[in-house]
Parts: C-alpha cells; structure tokens; sequence
C-alpha cells in the first residue's frame, strides 16, 4: 500500500509548493521566526503575535511607503538547528529571499551572526545578548562580529546590571548590614548564560557577593531541589534568568520551600500572565521592562490596540509586555526601511543596517510613550541603556526605579 | 541471499562466489548504476527544497545504515544512535576548527573518532543483552548529550559550533546543488561498503551472533568482539552521517542529537527492514518524506477545515508514531520486505502461488 501511498503524497507536496505564495516584485520580504512551541513558548507565543499583527497592521495601513511587506511565519520550536534550516531554505528560496528577518532566541540568533553578515540580512532578534551589540567586533569579549544584528531594549546584561543596581540602592535603603549576595540562576542554555559572567562582575564591582550559579531547566517543573539549594546558599538576591513559564514554577517551588530571597530577573522572566499563575509568590519579584504595558495611556498606545486588533477584533484581549515590545521592534524596522528605501539599491539588508545606524534617540512616530527612546550607531548596538525595573505588587506592576547605565566600552559585545 | 526466491528463468549460481555478489542479479546491479546516474543529473533539474530533502536522505540514511547493522545484523539494541551522530558532527567541526585539517578530511576522521566512542559504550553489549543494554545504551546518549551542553572546548558549549562548508580544490561546495554531490559520494561509498560487510567473515559472523548467540560461540565466535565491533562500525557509520549533516547545515549544536532522534533512527530501520542494506534507504526515505507530505497534505485540507493547519506540528510528530505502528502490525519486515513481495508479484504473474 505504501508504494501507492508515497508518489501520490509526493504529487500533493509538489502542488501544494507550487501553489505557495505569490510572488511580486514590488514586495518586501521577510522572515519571520516563532517560538509558538518548545521550551519558550510562553513569551513567544504574545510576542510572536505581536510581530505578525504589527505586519500585517502596516501593510493594512499602506505598507512601507506604499509597498506590502510579504512574511512568512515559521515555528521553530526553539530549536536552533531547525532555525539555522528554516533560514537557509529562505536564502534559497530564490526570487524571495528576505531582506530582514525578525528573529527569535539567543541560541539560533548567536549562531546565526555570521550566516547573516555574509549573506547581508538585516536581522531584528527577540533576543536581547550583549554578544550581538559589537558590530565591528571591537571588543575583545566579542567573539565575532554582529554587523548585521539589531534588537530593541536593553542587552540581557544591560538589563541584568540595571537590576542588580536596584538591588544594591534596594539593600541600602533596607539598611541591612554586610555584604549582600547575589547569585545568578538559570539553565545552561546561550540564553540564560547571556548575561552570567557579565552581570556577576558588575555585582562584585558594586559590592555584592557572587555565590556559585544553580541550574534551573528552561522547561517548567518542579525545582524544589534547587530552591533548597537556594536557601542553603544564603542568597540575598537572585537572578532568574530564564522566561516566566519557568519562572513561574521556580518561584512557586521556592515558597513552598521558604526562601525568602529576593528575585530578580530580565525582561522575559515575569509578566503579566506569570503573575496570574503564581499568585501569592509572585508578589515582590522586580525585573526588567522594555516598553509601555497594556493598561498604560501613552498615546502611543492607540496604536498598539489597533494592532491587536488585527488577530482580535473584539479589542477584549489583555497583551502581555511582550507584545508592545514586539510591535516596537516592528515599528523600528519599518522606520528603518522608509530610510532604506530613499538610499542608493532601495530596500537591502544593507540599507536597512545602515538606516537603523542613523537612529538617534529614535521613537516610531506612532508609539510615542511606548518604546523606548533608541539610538544604534556603525560603532555600537546597544540600542537603549535605559532599564525600567519594575515590581510585581498586589496592586499591579510599579515602578520602583529607573537605571542609565554608562556606555562602558569595555561592555560592548559583553 | 536477498532473490533467490525470485530469481529469473535462466539465472543461475554455480560456485559460493557467484552467490555472494553485492548484488543479486545483474539486473539489480544495473538499476543501482542507473539510479546513481540519475541522481547525479538531479542537480541540474530539482530545486532547493528536494535537493535538500535528498540530501537529508542520504545523511540520516548513512546513519540508519549503521544502526541497522547493529540492531538488524547483529541483534544488539541501541537507544543512543543520535549521540553518536552528534558525536561525529561536533567531532568533524572540532577537527577542522582546532587543526584546519580540510573538512573532507575531518568527515572521515570524525567517523574514526565516533567508532572509539562507540566502541567504549559497546563495552557493556560484551556482557549485557536485551532490556538491560538497551538501558545501557541510554545512559550513554544522555551522558553524551550532557557532555556536548558542557564541554566548551569541544563543542562550544550550549551555545554549539560553527562548521565549515566542504571546500575541494577551492571550490567552496556550500551550495545545496554541489553539497548533493558529497552525501552522494559518501552515500554511494557506505553502502557498498555496508553491501560488502555483509560478505565477509566477520559480517557472517554478524548474523550469526544474531540468529544464536550459543550457538555462534560455541561455533567459535567471539561474541565480545563480535558485539563491540559491531558498536564501532555502527557508530563509523553513525559519525560519517552526523559530520555530513554538520557541515551541511553550518552549525552543529547539541539540541539536535536528543533521544527524539535516536528513537527516529530505530524507526527508519525498523519501516526500513531489520536486516537489510537498501531497507535502510528505503526506511530513511519514508521518514523523511513523511514530515514533509503530511504539511502539505494538512495545508491542501486546511483550506477546508481552517482549524487543521494550526496543529501540523502535532500531526506531523502524530504522523510518525503511527506510522511505527502501523508497520509493525501490518509489515514487522519492513519496506523492504514489501519491495521483494512486488517485485516477486510481477516476476511470477500469472503463476504466482
């Protein structure tokens, strides 16, 4: 049976490939990688959303000065090997090869750095590492040169120091005596290792103890094992590196255990949705923030509902932080490709890098108040240095403080 | 061995020699040189996506093809095939990385590395059968898999590593229409060697360890070795392929090389066909295929039940496990047992019996 099964399966496969999208030449493509599945699909399925809606939003209201963007959505489960696939499978995918790809996780962005820069693709990804903000591999941290990355918000280790710098102005004002301890918490994966060593020399420099890493899986699940090692250790403050899925466990586990610790954590660690879950123990956790929430009333925000619009009509769905974020990092693009367009070759993934270098304190025009204020530069990547630290409180998320770190050059690429 | 059942009127065996060709029949021989032929045009007429589905044919194919010397050969067990493919991707990288040996030299090299390691997690299959050294065998694809996340000198770590694309003679070989080229060289070169095993004292040696161990010891084969050896040319095997993978897709990294893949493995050889050099092909074939023809049979029903298309994720994996299934109620020997059965069907028509 299988030997009539299999060329009429072929037969389907090659028409349903003739039939996929239409080509024309007046579109601009991209690429868009998702993490609907896997281990991160927690933050990556609203920011995921968030980058398709904001697309398809601005194509709706007259594309990119008058051209349509053409994107095709790829879930890749967080597996980077099926990302670097995905991408070369776009590169041959001639007449349509995408000249920007809005990416996802650290591991498939990292490895990914040199596939864009030779093929010259401007690359937006969802993951904020220090190793992408050195274009000219300046630095000697750098491993290799990230001409062709961009991300919108603070680097994981930006974000991390700007943090621990709450934490150390938070021990103070608490008047507690001796050295606090900070210990940095996460799964050996690129991702919760972005910003380990960096961020743990920045709390020795402000004073902090630095006690041995815990290894917590990046896929929820009972840590009670590590919550007691986290009790053990003493720790006045604690890192979480990895996303709210699990978060959410780690800081459930620890309040069964009794940890009193402080947690701390980066810009996918907690949001809204890790608060409903969490309940009680979520209260007190600070972590980082990149864009304005659902609730807030800047006036960019209108724009931001008309968005969500898009996959709800109903305007009844709350968007956690993530999508605003995702729709920022849209919006940014999109700016760059206006410029790009009015260069010499039109919209290229060259034009685009250099269009986004031009960014100086940069807010798209229609989200005022929700992005951050950006700057990128051929030099340096760090698009803000700006961190929002917020804290989850009963009464809602508040900000409890606001760091600008200095643009040390020796963080660069860090 | 293979068409004796279903040999042609006028062919025939007269010395142990003629019975041990590679090949069955000339006819046989001939579609092999022919389908090589037409493969080597394939380039010039299929686009990106076939090619690079028939290049990961022939990778996990070279890979299968050790496993089922193992598990279908020989009757061992393993659960751990995907590290060893790991294994030999992170080793070619590692080679050319750290030594700038040429990756076409690194890929064989890496193969020769894989076999040591495999041969140490061999070791246990000296003295252990059946359930136990299929545990055996996932302690070491876990140990292994741990190793790729943590040793940075190695593998770089979790954040994995680059490889090269082939370069021969300066001629960078990166694009999928020259890198079709390399499997298939590799691919043609291992089955004949595979082919070959299989004639040879110690490939009998193989089967007889397989058909009845007391009775294949007491004929005077060392089991021990037998078995060990059989771990090490399986993992060759298994290296050869991850080092072709590695270097085809740039970048190796060890999410890749989870117990998902090694179960995948066991599924290509047991559709495949325990026991059979083209059933590895063939099972590695469906395999491969199947994923693919199941997204674009989802996406050709879609169109009509809108919800569909959001689950071809899970109908894909579903699709595989039922297939498993499947083969094992309605064809326990596999496709290639079902290819003798059509073949023997029209040799015989109308007098079949």
């Amino acid at each position: 049976m299988n030997k009539r099964v299999i060329p009429t399966a072929m037969a389907a496969a090659l028409a349903g490939l003739v039939a996929g999208p239409a080509f024309a030449a007046d579109m601009i493509n991209v690429g868009h990688l998702a993490a609907y599945t896997g281990p991160t699909s927690d933050v990556g399925k609203p920011y995921g959303q968030g980058i398709a809606d904001a697309m398809n939003y601005i194509n709706a209201n007259g594309g990119v000065g008058g051209r349509q963007i053409q994107f095709e959505t790829v879930d890749y489960s967080y597996n980077a090997p099926q990302a670097i696939a995905t991408y070369k499978r776009w590169m041959a995918s001639n007449p349509n090869v995408p000249v920007a790809i809005q990416g996802w996780g650290t591991a498939d962005t990292e490895a990914l750095v040199k596939f864009v820069s030779n093929d010259k693709v401007f690359f937006m990804s969802a993951s904020y590492s220090g190793h992408l903000t050195d274009p000219m591999g300046k630095s000697e941290r750098t491993k290799a040169a990230a001409p062709y990355n961009f991300f919108y918000g603070p680097s994981y280790s930006d974000g991390c120091r700007g943090v621990v710098q709450w934490a150390s102005e938070d021990w103070k004002a608490k008047g507690s005596a001796g050295k606090p301890k900070f210990v940095h918490m996460g799964d050996n994966h690129p991702y919760p290792n972005a910003p380990k060593e960096a961020c743990a020399a920045y709390a020795e420099e402000l004073g902090f103890e630095v006690l041995n890493p815990i290894v917590y899986s990046l896929k929820p699940g009972d840590f009670k094992a590590q919550c007691l090692s986290l009790k053990e250790s003493g720790a006045n403050y604690a890192y979480l590196a990895n996303t709210s899925g699990s978060n959410i466990s780690l800081v459930k586990s620890c309040a069964t255990v009794g940890v009193d610790t402080q947690f701390i954590s980066n810009v996918w660690g907690w949001d809204e949705n890790a608060q409903a879950a969490a309940g009680d123990a979520g209260y007190g956790v600070a972590w980082v923030v990149g864009a304005a929430g659902w609730s807030s009333d800047a006036p960019g925000m209108e724009t931001v509902r008309a968005v969500s619009k898009v996959s709800d009509p109903s305007g009844n769905e709350a968007r956690p932080l993530h999508y605003m974020r995702a729709v920022c990092g849209v919006f940014f693009m999109r700016d760059a490709m206006l410029a790009a367009e009015k260069m010499d070759g039109g919209v290229t993934g060259t034009n685009i890098k250099a269009a986004m270098e031009q960014m100086t304190d940069h807010v798209p025009a229609e989200l005022e108040g929700v992005c951050l204020p950006s700057t990128w530069t051929p030099e340096d990547h760090r698009g803000t240095n700006q961190v929002l630290v917020y804290k989850s409180t009963p009464n809602g998320f508040e900000n409890v403080y606001t760091a600008t770190l200095e643009r040390r050059s020796e963080w660069l690429g860090w | 061995m293979a068409g004796h059942a279903t040999m042609r009127c006028g062919e025939f065996r007269t010395s142990y020699r003629a019975d041990t060709t590679i090949f069955p029949t000339p006819m046989s021989r001939n579609f092999a040189l022919g389908g090589v032929v037409v493969l080597l045009l394939a380039p010039l007429v299929l686009n990106a996506y076939y090619l690079n589905l028939l290049i990961q044919i022939g990778y996990y194919g070279i890979a299968a093809l050790g496993l089922n010397i193992l598990v279908g050969f020989t009757g061992q067990i393993s659960l751990g095939h995907a590290a060893f493919f790991g294994f030999g991707a992170f080793a070619s990288a590692w080679i050319n990385n750290s030594f700038g040996i040429p990756v076409i030299l690194s890929i064989p090299l890496a193969g020769l590395l894989t076999t040591a390691v495999g041969m140490i997690v061999g070791v246990p299959a000296g003295r252990i059968k059946g359930l136990y050294l299929a545990i055996a065998t996932l302690a070491s694809q876990f140990i292994l898999e741990d190793f790729f996340a943590r040793a940075e000198w190695f593998t770089g770590g979790s954040s994995g590593s680059l490889a090269n694309s082939i370069s021969l003679f300066g001629y960078q070989m990166g694009t999928d229409q020259r890198y079709f080229y390399v499997v298939l060289f590799f691919v043609v070169v291992m089955f004949l060697f595979g082919a070959n095993l299989l004639r040879t004292r110690d490939g009998r040696a193989f089967v007889a360890v397989r058909d009845h161990y007391l009775s294949a010891e007491i004929m005077g084969i060392n089991l021990t070795k037998y078995r060990i050896l059989s771990f090490g040319i399986s993992s060759f095997y298994a290296g050869i392929g991850g080092a072709l993978y590695g270097h085809y897709l740039g970048f190796v990294s060890a999410e890749g090389f989870t117990i998902l893949l090694s179960i995948q493995f066991l599924g290509m050889v047991i559709i495949g066909g325990l026991g059979s050099v083209m059933g590895a092909l063939l099972g590695t074939t469906f395999m491969v295929l199947l994923p693919e023809v199941m997204t674009s049979l989802v996406g050709t029903v879609g169109d009509l039940l809108p919800g569909l298309s959001q689950g071809v994720a899970y109908i894909k994996q579903m699709a595989i496990g039922l297939a498993i299934i499947l083969f094992l109620i309605f064809e326990p020997d596999g496709l290639a047992h079902r290819w003798k059965m059509i073949k023997a069907y029209w040799k015989l028509y109308p007098f079949s019996y």
